[in-house]
């Protein structure tokens, strides 16, 4: 997730980490983090307090004025085996949803030019 | 099958696409969020995905067929390095015939096969993720948004820090290599050789994680 601020809304939060703000906490999934000192008194995230809770890296730009998020760590790289509805594109460049292959057995095999 | 080519520049990846003509839905990944995501780190590798779109298999090496690399005579006229190179390519683990059979035993069981694992299972099997490799995906990410907006020079720095970071991210490594050492006009460049950039060499580095004995994350079949 690629940040101009390191305060941001919740939604913007939740759709770059998919990690939400909830009464319990920062939840993702079946997981909750209580985190009550990554909410702002404004209702907005703190980036570097839920970062800190989540095991997550922040990384910065200072000549650019950037920020960008790692994922989750401390533990496995799969927290999950429900595969994500990741934002990928087709290869003529319209948006393809994992989930629309619901119902067959899928082989998603990574590869590259390189 | 879905392929997900992880090509910043996704022209690379479409002239092979149409090259091929494939049936089965092409993406394309410009950023490698299937590295955050599903734990990809190299290429070729592969998850296999049930009908309710939850993990049977963590990402593995995938490999169907035999590489012709592999039979391919390493002769003394060669180049040192290439010679070299060649010689730890033959190294590569290589479970090919029994990956495809185990694919076909999927397609045909489903659950019941044995290599259809447990949601548990498929968690522990995947490779451990220390606060390093956030950092790495970060720092890769970050490189990424630069190369769109201002250009390949503002990443290199990122990307530079992201492969200490993750030294076994293979994506991350070959992604920004081929950036350098791929001459123009052509698709790829084995060798990646990109000491001027870099400081190293795709040779150099796996020779340091331990050879092409160690080369890949090998099917546990």
């Amino acid at each position: 997730m690629i940040l101009d601020s390191l305060t941001v809304d919740p939604e913007a939060f939740a759709a770059g980490t998919g990690w939400k703000s909830t009464p319990e906490g920062l939840c993702k999934g079946a997981q909750c983090v209580p985190a009550p000192e990554a909410i702002t008194a404004a209702g907005q995230i703190d980036v570097s307090a839920a970062a800190s809770k989540l095991n997550m890296a922040v990384v910065e730009d200072t000549q650019h004025g950037l920020f960008a998020i790692g994922p989750e760590s401390g533990g496995r790289a799969l927290t999950t085996a429900t595969v994500p509805d990741l934002a990928l594109t087709d290869s003529d460049g319209n948006p393809f949803s994992l989930t629309s292959l619901h119902g067959r057995k899928v082989l998603l095999v990574a590869w590259a030019s390189w | 099958m879905v392929t997900v080519a992880l090509d910043l520049d996704p022209s690379k990846a479409t002239e092979w696409i149409a090259a091929a003509s494939p049936t089965h839905p092409t993406l394309i990944d410009s950023h490698h969020l299937v590295d955050v995501h599903l734990g990809i780190n190299n290429v070729p590798m592969a998850v296999w995905i049930d009908e309710s779109g939850t993990l049977v298999r963590p990402p593995e090496s995938a490999s169907i067929e035999p590489s012709p690399l592999r039979d391919m005579e390493v002769t003394d006229d060669l180049p040192e390095r290439m010679a070299l190179m060649f010689t730890e390519v033959k190294k590569f683990p290589d479970v090919a015939e029994d990956y495809r059979a185990a694919i076909a035993d999927w397609v045909e069981k489903g659950s019941d096969s044995r290599f259809a694992l447990e949601p548990h299972e498929v968690i522990a099997a995947s490779l451990p993720r220390p606060l390093d490799h956030s950092r790495a995906a970060a720092l890769f990410a970050l490189g990424c948004h630069l190369h769109d907006t201002v250009g390949k020079d503002a990443a290199i720095p990122f990307w530079k820090q992201a492969h200490a970071a993750h030294p076994e991210n293979w994506t991350y490594k070959r992604q920004a290599w081929t950036l350098e050492s791929t001459p123009a006009g052509e698709s790829s460049d084995m060798a990646q050789e990109v000491t001027d950039s870099y400081g190293t060499s795709w040779l150099d580095d796996m020779l340091a994680l331990g050879g092409g004995d160690t080369y890949g994350t090998r099917p546990a079949l």
